[in-house]
């Protein structure tokens, strides 16, 4: 058992707490009190789910629908909106710009997730050993990126990467690279946008790939570590297949964030240069900064149908595996 | 707990099987239950053309409270020094006056009608997309209209109305290092055209074979706006005055030609307006030329150190023998929003500033923030830019040159317009993207035109 | 971590059976010997550390270099130029402690709420059957999928209506009991074990009791790690809090890192790259001081939140 701390918290409680029910049993309750407690039970989560449903009406549905309706509209914040039907929908689907920004989002993915989860994966089993020294400082400064605002670190980015006076040409200068356009090439700024954001998230995945490891019986590896499996082919045959759900709720988790990616083209590289960094996001952002509302509200059902269909083909992936 | 782990496991199957429904559920409730959205009206806008149109108060000591929207920055503090100005004039108007970020918080105020201001600093190619949620201020102006640049009224005027209080005036310039260029031997006063300009850079390039002598702007949107300045020297731009795409034109083929040459010839600095990279080519004397709207001249007298007092500005190189010497590069107008609680208050405060003598010359004129005078830009009410009444001091970056009267001059030249249409920022992801495609050797500039015609067609003015 | 483990890295090449401390270290389970494979992880992870960490602490570092070193000699830090201009000069052009106050203000009421309704909802959605679970559940991750700044204009809208505009609910309301929290609380809340919440109820405890006294200090780790992450998404949120509030007195720390930030990106006249770059890092390491704190003060509960929410093998 290698689950620490909240893992392992109920399971007293739990033996305690069960031997309490059963003498209560045996002394034989009044059946009244458990029926009044049963319809208790019933209005309950009405209850507690109130409010958030208040909110979330309020704020997500309503705003929600109110999208839907835009998106079959040429509304441009002013004046009265006009019905267009399916027009914005297909404007989208003809239109290259559209698809360019679909085609940026997933090369930001295949640069991004793979290579995150290389690095993560070998990160948590190697924090996942509680012998190792030095594991805590570790935790803490994996998680630093994470905590930092974006908004801050985007432009300690722009800084850094800047092609004349920036802390890596500088650094890359003194073993005799030439610099580098990193953000103003078209070639080189999606892989720097895609570094601030593998750079800003690991530390979110590892500790997502950790819990992942502490529900791992150390038995298994001992079972394997006996049988003389090497400790990468130890991490592929056996980490990798028992960790199969941890890491597709991070791979989903991920795929959910590189699509909607905002914040980081619009401050460090605005989708630019070229456009080769504007993402899904960015392109829908720059819709509405044309006061062409209705197709942004169209390009973002777009987006949570593209959103939906991968998310559901990871789950049938890991379901074909199971 | 892995004890519990196989029965837990099956149950989450189960109900993310049954989840994964609910989601393609809810999703097809909600695009095919919209009739029951809200209602999409706009609050504002009645759109009665009259009704729009701003009166000037009436009575002798108009009182009231005004807020005022400017960038911060340097602008900022200048029209702040001048409020004191204004209250000398009107005691009663209060005027609460904001440093915003206007590009980000403009339009959202608009939309939702709260907390508006009663005057809004606004770049020139901003009003038309605008102009639904301002005043027309056609009444108001008509007294001062026949003396304001009509350049600035055209980017202004929509429909008839006219959105915007013109602000400056912003004439395209020559600036030139005369030092590295006189140390070789070449005048640049003589140069009269472009190809006066390409002759002289290759004539200081064979002096001085590190140099690349002629400005190429590398930014997407900069670049579009000079070549706006290009387009304004030969009486064209974007669109026409009824907003149909003019860019396919003779006109655009020869500055794209130019510019192509520039390139191709290895006469040009390719970098973004003022960054180091730029800031290091000029003062190592590699870069000598920089045609620009006048606010450049800030450049010389803050960021050049090195060769500061070596520039000079001269108006623009005519693009064929009498050509005009100037076109407008950007400059911005003040607009008052129909929302605003003292629009009319607004007016007042713009009036004053702009064609009033003591108004105007707390602008431009020297004061606490620039203790020789703005001189970044020159008004454009006529009467204010008198080439022979200087409002700023010689400028000593530029050798003590007399900028206000090169300036003003130069900016008589400037042809008529048209306004800029509504999509003009959005054309920098076809446009302004394509030019610096070119730039790169990726497009020819007659690709340059038709690709970016039709994309500009297609997805900015189609879509309107 | 005794003395003891920090040996010599000499006898390393011995050990070929990774995990069996016992075999390595003669016997002594508590002492194992460094190992190849350890060597090379703590290579492989201090190299992670100084990448994770190199531009925060490039950051820190440089806001106290005069403006032009910042540009000229990015890689240099010279202490006998140790300079507090650029605070100096962000204190005088940046609003930045009334941004700190108006974080502060939406920080405690927007944390508050989500902290004690999203538990609660998500107790619901994990432990009751309930009309319509299914259905809100749903639409709970439609939203999660959908881009949230495209509600942005609805939501601003809606706050027209009411009267919100540039007002403190504007910033705390909207979002502040959020689909992933009520997502990730479900997950945690999902994994107490039913006959804990019986052998309650059996107690005699009410259904809010059992969620006060029993869910809420069960997950009490799972609550911090949202604590954290809500902590985290208010302070750093942008976006809406650009378009909700419009007024200066109301932005927030966010708000005015952005402002400042678009002196350098939008080729403002009058703009100094190297100052406004000074100004900048200087608020930027103000900015991610105080979470920085937090978070290394609450790191244990945190991390440990984190583990208690995810999904498990």
């Amino acid at each position: 058992m290698t689950g620490a701390g909240p893992a392992t918290a109920p399971v007293p409680l739990l033996s305690s707490i069960t031997a309490r029910s059963t003498r209560h049993l045996q002394k034989g309750e009044d059946m009244a009190v458990l029926t009044a407690a049963r319809t208790r039970r019933r209005l309950a989560p009405y209850l507690f789910v109130a409010p958030f449903v208040a909110v979330f009406l309020a704020f997500s549905v309503y705003p929600l629908f109110f999208t839907a309706r835009l998106s079959f509209t040429n509304w441009r914040g002013s004046g009265a909106a006009e019905w267009v039907g399916w027009d914005n929908y297909l404007y989208l689907l003809g239109n290259p710009g559209f698809w360019s920004s679909i085609g940026n989002s997933a090369v930001l993915w295949l640069l991004i997730i793979p290579a995150q989860l290389v690095i993560a994966l070998l990160a948590a089993v190697l924090l996942d050993n509680a012998k190792l020294k030095l594991r805590s400082v570790y935790r803490v400064a994996f998680v630093v990126p994470f905590v930092t605002p974006l908004v801050a670190i985007a432009q300690i980015w722009v800084v850094v990467f800047d092609q004349d006076y920036g802390a890596v040409n500088g650094l890359l200068g003194l073993v005799g690279v030439p610099d580098v356009g990193w953000l103003t090439t078209s070639e080189w700024a999606k892989p720097t946008l895609a570094l601030l954001f593998v750079w800003k998230t690991t530390g979110f995945i590892v500790l997502i790939l950790l819990s992942g490891l502490q529900s791992i019986d150390a038995n298994v590896y001992e079972a394997a570590g006996l049988d003389g499996a090497g400790r990468i082919r130890q991490l592929w045959s056996i980490t990798v297949p028992l960790l199969r759900r941890t890491i597709m709720f991070a791979v989903v988790l991920q795929t959910l964030a590189v699509f909607q990616m905002f914040a980081e083209p619009f401050v460090v590289t605005q989708g630019g240069p070229y456009g080769s960094t504007t993402t899904a996001g960015y392109y829908l952002y720059n819709h509405i900064t044309r006061a062409d509302l209705g197709t942004g509200a169209a390009n973002s059902f777009l987006l949570v149908i593209l959103v939906m269909v991968l998310s559901l083909a990871f789950v049938r992936l890991l379901r074909a595996k199971d | 707990m892995h004890q519990l782990t196989p029965t837990r496991a099956t149950r989450r199957r189960i109900a993310r099987r049954r989840g994964l429904t609910v989601i393609g559920g809810a999703a097809i409730l909600a695009l095919g239950l919209t009739a029951c959205g809200p209602d999409i009206t706009a609050g504002s806008g009645d759109g009665d053309a009259s009704a729009g149109r701003l009166q000037a108060p009436d009575g002798d000591s108009p009182s009231g409270e005004i807020t005022i929207w400017d960038r911060s920055g340097d602008l900022y503090e200048v029209f702040d020094a001048a409020i004191e100005d204004f209250n000398e004039v009107y005691p009663d108007i209060t005027v609460n006056h904001e440093a915003v970020d206007i590009d980000a918080k403009l339009q959202n105020t608009l939309i939702t009608g709260t907390d508006v201001p009663d005057g809004v600093f606004l770049d020139d190619a901003k009003v038309a997309g605008l102009s639904d949620y301002m005043w027309d201020l056609s009444d108001v102006l008509d007294p001062y209209v026949d003396d304001i640049a009509q350049q600035k009224i055209d980017v202004n005027s929509i429909d008839g109305g006219i959105y915007g209080v013109p602000y400056d005036s912003n004439p395209g310039l020559l600036y030139y290092n005369a030092t590295a260029l006189e140390a070789q031997g070449i005048d640049a006063t003589t140069i009269e055209t472009y190809d006066d300009l390409l002759a002289a850079a290759r004539e200081y390039q064979e002096a001085v074979p590190s140099a690349k002598p002629i400005h190429l702007e590398q930014s997407a949107f900069l670049g579009q706006l000079q070549l706006e300045m290009y387009a304004s020297q030969l009486g064209t731009s974007l669109a026409d005055a009824d907003g149909e795409l003019r860019l396919d034109s003779p006109e655009y083929e020869q500055i794209l030609g130019f510019l192509d040459t520039v390139q191709k010839d290895g006469l040009g600095t390719r970098a973004e307006y003022l960054t180091p990279t730029d800031i290091a080519e000029l003062e190592s004397g590699n870069q000598v030329f920089y045609p620009w709207a006048i606010w450049f001249s800030f450049a010389p007298q803050q960021l050049l150190p090195e060769t500061a007092g070596d520039w000079r500005a001269m108006p623009l190189p005519a693009w064929e023998d009498g050509g005009a010497r100037s076109g407008a590069m950007g400059g911005s107008s003040f607009s008052i929003p129909r929302d605003a609680e003292n629009a009319d208050l607004a007016w007042l405060f713009y009036e004053f500033l702009m064609f009033d003598e003591a108004g105007y010359t707390a602008v431009w004129g020297p004061n606490d923030v620039y203790p020789n005078g703005l001189n970044t830009s020159i008004p454009s009410y006529e009467p204010a830019a008198d080439p022979a009444a200087p409002l700023f001091e010689p400028v000593d970056a530029l050798g003590g040159q007399d900028l206000w009267s090169v300036a003003t001059e130069a900016s008589t030249e400037i042809p008529a317009a048209a306004p800029t249409p509504s999509w003009w920022a959005g054309a920098v992801d076809y446009l302004g993207n394509d030019v610096q495609r070119m730039l790169d050797g990726e497009l020819s500039p007659a690709e340059v035109l038709e690709k970016s015609s039709a994309d500009i067609q297609a997805n900015l003015i189609d879509r309107q | 971590m005794t003395a003891s483990t920090l040996t010599v890295p000499g006898t390393d090449d011995a050990d070929s059976v990774p995990r069996d401390d016992t075999a390595a270290s003669g016997g002594s389970p508590r002492r194992p010997r460094r190992s190849r494979p350890a060597i090379t992880s703590h290579v492989f992870l201090a190299l992670l550390l100084v990448g994770f960490l190199a531009p925060v602490v490039w950051a820190l570092l440089s806001a106290f270099k005069p403006a032009n070193d910042i540009i000229s000699s990015p890689l240099a830090f010279d202490p006998s130029r140790f300079t507090l201009d650029n605070y100096i000069a962000m204190f005088e052009d940046v609003p930045i402690a009334s941004g700190f106050l108006n974080t502060g203000i939406v920080l405690v009421f927007k944390g508050a709420i989500t902290l004690f309704f999203a538990p609660l909802a998500a107790y619901a959605f994990a432990k009751y059957e309930f009309i319509g679970k299914n259905l809100i559940f749903g639409a709970v991750l439609v939203t999660l999928m959908l881009p949230t700044i495209v509600l942005i204009i609805p939501l601003l809208l809606e706050m027209k209506q009411f009267g919100w505009v540039n007002t403190y609910q504007a910033l705390i309301l909207p979002g502040s009991v959020d689909a992933f929290a009520i997502f990730w609380m479900r997950q945690v809340i999902a994994a107490v074990p039913d006959e804990l919440l019986d052998a309650a109820r059996v107690d005699g405890c009410g259904e809010f009791g059992i969620f006060w006294r029993v869910v809420l200090p069960v997950i009490r780790p799972g609550l911090a790690g949202l604590a954290v992450l809500t902590i985290m998404n208010i302070y750093n949120d942008f976006v809406w809090p650009v378009v909700a509030a419009s007024s200066d007195r109301m932005a927030t720390l966010q708000v005015v890192l952005s402002t400042l930030a678009q002196n350098i990106t939008g080729n403002r006249i009058g703009a100094d790259y190297a100052t406004v770059t000074g100004e900048l890092l200087a608020a930027s390491s103000i900015a991610l001081i105080p979470l920085l704190v937090l978070f290394i003060a609450l790191q244990r509960h945190f991390i440990n939140g984190i583990l208690a929410g995810s999904v498990k093998g």
